[in-house]
């Protein structure tokens, strides 16, 4: 009984804290503000994983989310100086189109939710072994096994290294006036076109 | 207090509806925000809200195994690949634009 009621004020708790930190990721002006916003609902998540019985997903919530990718979103703010440039004042139509079409879908759903009988709801004790279970699950390679999402996966995550990183890098700087644009004869340049370049880049010749 | 607390603990619609509100507010950030930055962090909160919802239904169903648990750490990880290439793109649009507010970028052409 009593872990009844900590479990009832735990969730609504949680999920009013939760809801109000996700509409101030999506509503603060100030990006690195609403990244903080993000980190702090990413992480209440974690307490409602917990709250489920999943104490395996919640350390990886905070891994992944908050080690990796809050991180990287911060990094990414600070990179393209998005606080200084754009405050993100976004036009008063989209806004309103924004929060009707979110709406719209909100009610629908909860319409759908409403009119739904779930015929699995049972309330069933925790997994003996979470992680076990998880574990052997993934590497199962029978009909009910993930084997193949998860080397599938693998590959994913291959794929997002190698184009994060072909993307990123440091392209050539664009074509420049008095050079054949990169070619065999244009980098044999002359030192005094270079000096040219230097002082007038833009101008002159096309 | 403790009594009527207990009787009225969350089942599986007040789990459902807690995920579906998540996934709104993440919508409305995805439709309002310029910033592109900001676009990819309201993706991330439609993503939880969807790994959420699987851990949910996990934990409701009278399947002992972790099935659902399986697919939110899918999610998980799909929302981290994701977020490594859009950031890459941001990145590097910005070192070609100078900017990343979306209402600019309307042209393939760099």
């Amino acid at each position: 009984m009593i872990s009844s009621a900590v479990y009832t004020v735990m969730f609504y708790g949680l999920s009013a804290a939760v809801i109000l930190l996700a509409v101030l990721a999506v509503n603060l002006r100030q990006l690195l503000r609403a990244a903080l916003a993000l980190m702090g609902m990413l992480s209440l998540s974690a307490g409602l994983y917990v709250l489920l019985h999943a104490e395996f997903l919640a350390g990886v919530q905070v891994l992944v989310y908050i080690g990796g990718i809050v991180v990287l979103i911060v990094f990414a703010i600070m990179l393209t100086r998005s606080s200084e440039l754009l405050e993100d004042h976004p036009r008063p139509l989209a806004q309103v189109l924004g929060a009707l079409l979110s709406m719209f879908f909100l009610f629908v759903a909860a319409l759908a939710l409403r009119d739904t009988r779930f015929p699995v709801q049972v309330q069933t004790g925790p997994p003996v072994d979470d992680v076990r279970q998880i574990g052997l699950l993934l590497l199962d390679r029978g009909a009910t096994g993930y084997l193949v999402p998860f080397e599938l996966l693998s590959l994913l995550l291959l794929v997002a290294i190698i184009g994060g990183t072909v993307i990123a890098r440091k392209v050539a700087p664009p074509k420049q006036p008095f050079t054949t644009g990169g070619d065999a004869r244009g980098e044999t340049i002359t030192e005094s076109a270079r000096t040219q370049r230097d002082i007038v880049p833009g101008e002159g010749a096309p | 207090m403790i009594e009527l607390l207990a009787r009225h603990s969350p089942g599986l619609p007040e789990w459902l509806t807690l995920c579906v509100v998540l996934y709104s507010i993440g919508l409305y950030g995805l439709l309002t925000r310029r910033n592109a930055i900001a676009m990819l962090m309201a993706v991330e909160i439609m993503l939880n809200a969807a790994a959420l919802n699987f851990v949910v239904f996990d934990r409701f169903s009278t399947n002992q195994q972790a099935d659902g648990q399986v697919m939110a750490l899918f999610v998980i990880v799909m929302a981290a690949a994701e977020i490594v290439v859009g950031m890459a793109i941001v990145v590097a649009l910005y070192r070609m634009r100078g900017t990343v507010d979306i209402n600019q970028m309307n042209s393939m052409r760099g």
